[in-house]
């Protein structure tokens, strides 16, 4: 590995230091003292309904962790501000934290040309040939300042969760795990607690050519907003994901996305909208935006639900307008409504004896 | 018409047709006038929408006066098989005339005691080259009495590998991936979505399924009104984003001018973005192994309206 020098090594011991967990408290002590938390008791829904935030966060690069613990403090609270129960971060929620490492811009170039497999092969090449090319890969970089950042993450998410009384998906962090590094989403409750944790099991080939690990299977949630899921952007290509949580009990199914390319109607729909059609739940939608290590991110964060679930028919409860800045989509949604729409539903069916005819042999063919 | 190449080369022309504007009080001016239309389109495959049959039936007076949908239909169930004669018959000689594929859009077909709403497609011979019935019955459909398909069909187009995608089984996405897994290159789908707020559900239908599996889908969708209940969704030819103007994922569509959609269906531009994203190489089939278990538990208390013994589908 290329990150194990003696330099690296001390510069690892200064970033620990930069992200203790006490620094970190000590700045969210101050944070949520400044007028305390608005909504320090946000009743759980007995009525089945809640409110939920999407947020859409514009990246942006951080020498120093603890700005970044400010803007995650300042959306979690501008959510709990607007009575959310649940507050939704994006995919790569973490990036924001290589900004503590020297050069990271340069490193940017190694990530974005690491989407090619042929130049991944070619570098393979000069690594082997003794080239003085720079031989570190995505998964290396975050096995190296992993670590770190798992530690403050935890601290922040879990704080701010416990604070402001509400769910936190804290997005999906690029963090390592055993000799994998993984695309993990993260859950937190009310309590501060860590609920559960989501790994992404469809990768994109960019992220396979990282050298990612996927996620095998799909975990759901019970909590005090529903059964909940979340799985991670590219997941919800696939309508496998939500049938496989549908059937599993699913009433909102959270989705973390950090779409790297220009922001198109009819792109964007191939994914959560759908899916809430196809598998009858709630859709929250969050949406990573701007620019860094290369990559310009667009999307438009959001709230959906099942035609017939919404006032106008759309099938889409709130939406951030922009898909290059930041925004916050709020909307009520009932679960109730959700298990008597699926009870009478109007035209969902299921047919198993043509599954078992079929699956899985086509899936191996 | 196709220009003869085969493999990754060829390109077909395709239209999918509303019905709207068409004469159906006779079949003989239907006939007419449909022949007249596909003239004029000059393609090699043209799709029909769900419930033609039916519709053709009640606007001929053959069901009775009824200003009711479902009782009107199920008058329709009763008599279909001696209507289907005529019906079959009259898109038969359409496909032969016209020396194309016709997909007659859907009728209802009766076997061994149960009935089925089933698609047509006529090969340019003027035989049935493929049936397919409905696999996902709606909740008004079910309370009709009527069964579920357990079979899906690919057949040959000139060398497409094509499937038919009958009525509410296109927002049923287990039916498209299972073509697309055998290999479909176009499913042609029958459609016919109420007018009003079931249109707004469209994009779900083929045009997810397009996107999911990256075949070419040619979408019928009926426009008009059978016993007072109106029908209102759009036709489309429709492909990858990626190959589409302004990536909408629509090659046409029907506007108010033409109760039809039309376009060349050109096979490179499929191949190439199949080759630069394979999106079924993505699949991730340990994670879905969950699914048999969770399908069979999923069985609804109305969801077996038929013994599984009584299947005679593919006979």
């Amino acid at each position: 590995m290329a990150l194990d020098g003696w330099k690296e090594r001390l510069f690892r011991r200064y970033l620990y230091w930069l992200c203790r967990p006490a620094r970190l408290r000590r700045r969210l002590t101050a944070l949520i003292g400044e007028g305390g938390p608005v909504h320090t008791s946000v009743p759980l829904p007995d009525g089945g309904r809640l409110r939920v935030a999407a947020l859409q966060v514009k990246v942006k690069l951080s020498k120093d962790p603890l700005d970044y613990a400010a803007e995650v403090h300042r959306m979690v609270r501008e959510a709990a501000s607007a009575g959310a129960q649940l507050a939704v971060f994006p995919e790569y929620n973490n990036i924001q934290l290589l900004g503590m490492l020297p050069g990271v811009e340069e490193m940017s170039r190694a990530i974005s040309d690491g989407g090619s497999s042929e130049e991944r092969r070619e570098e393979r090449g000069n690594r082997r040939e003794g080239s003085s090319r720079p031989a570190v890969t995505v998964a290396d970089v975050i096995r190296y300042v992993g670590p770190v950042m798992s530690q403050f993450l935890s601290v922040l998410y879990s704080t701010l969760a416990a604070a402001y009384r509400v769910h936190v998906m804290a997005g999906s962090f690029l963090l390592p795990d055993g000799e994998g590094v993984v695309n993990r989403a993260y859950l937190y409750g009310p309590d501060g607690r860590l609920i559960g944790t989501q790994d992404k099991v469809h990768l994109m080939p960019v992220e396979m050519d990282w050298g990612l690990s996927a996620g095998t299977e799909f975990h759901l949630f019970e909590t005090g907003v529903g059964r909940v899921a979340a799985p991670v952007c590219m997941d919800a290509t696939f309508y496998e994901t939500f049938r496989i949580l549908e059937l599993m009990g699913a009433e909102v199914v959270m989705i973390p996305i950090a779409n790297p390319e220009p922001y198109n109607y009819w792109l964007a729909l191939r994914g959560i909208w759908p899916r809430v059609q196809e598998c009858p739940v709630y859709g929250i939608k969050s949406a990573l935006v701007g620019s860094a290590l290369g990559f310009a991110f667009t999307g438009r964060a959001g709230v959906f639900a099942p035609v017939e679930l919404t006032p106008d028919g759309s099938g889409v409860l709130a939406e951030v307008a922009s898909a290059e800045e930041e925004g916050v989509a709020v909307a009520e949604i009932d679960l109730h409504a959700l298990r008597e729409f699926r009870l009478n539903h109007p035209w969902r069916d299921s047919n198993p004896e043509l599954y078992v005819r079929y699956f899985p042999s086509v899936y191996q063919a | 018409m196709t220009d003869g190449a085969k493999g990754d080369w060829y390109t077909m022309r395709v239209a999918a047709i509303s019905l709207a504007g068409l004469p159906v009080n006779q079949l003989s001016d239907y006939a007419a006038a449909l022949t007249g239309l596909l003239d004029r389109l000059q393609v090699r495959l043209a799709v029909l929408p769900a419930h033609t049959s039916f519709f053709l039936c009640a606007a001929g007076g053959h069901v009775g006066e009824t200003a009711d949908f479902v009782e009107s239909y199920r008058r329709f169930m009763q008599q279909s098989s001696e209507w289907n004669k005529r019906f079959l018959a009259t898109h038969s000689d359409l496909a032969r005339s016209s020396g194309i594929y016709l997909v007659a859009g859907t009728t209802v077909e009766q076997a061994d005691g149960l009935f089925y709403h089933t698609a047509y497609c006529f090969g340019p011979d003027g035989e049935i080259c493929c049936r397919q019935r409905q696999t996902h019955l709606t909740r008004e459909e079910r309370s009709l009495g009527l069964s579920r398909g357990v079979e899906l069909h690919l057949f040959d187009m000139d060398g497409t590998k094509a499937g038919l995608i009958v009525g509410v089984d296109a927002l049923h996405p287990e039916v498209a991936r299972i073509f697309a897994l055998q290999g479909a290159d176009l499913i042609a789908h029958t459609g016919a979505l109420l007018a009003g707020a079931s249109v707004r559900l469209q994009p779900a239908g083929m045009w997810a399924q397009v996107q999911q599996n990256q075949f070419w889908a040619v979408e019928s969708q009926l426009r008009g009104s059978i016993c007072s209940r109106a029908f209102g969704g759009d036709c489309a030819v429709i492909g990858p984003c990626e190959v589409t103007p302004g990536s909408t994922g629509y090659l046409d569509r029907q506007d108010a001018e033409r109760p039809f959609a039309a376009a060349e269906l050109v096979e490179a531009d499929r191949s190439r973005i199949r080759s630069e994203y394979p999106l079924l190489r993505l699949l991730h089939l340990d994670a879905y192994r969950v699914l048999p278990q969770l399908y069979m538990q999923d069985a609804r208390p109305d969801s077996c309206n038929r013994p599984l013994a009584c299947d005679m589908e593919g006979d």
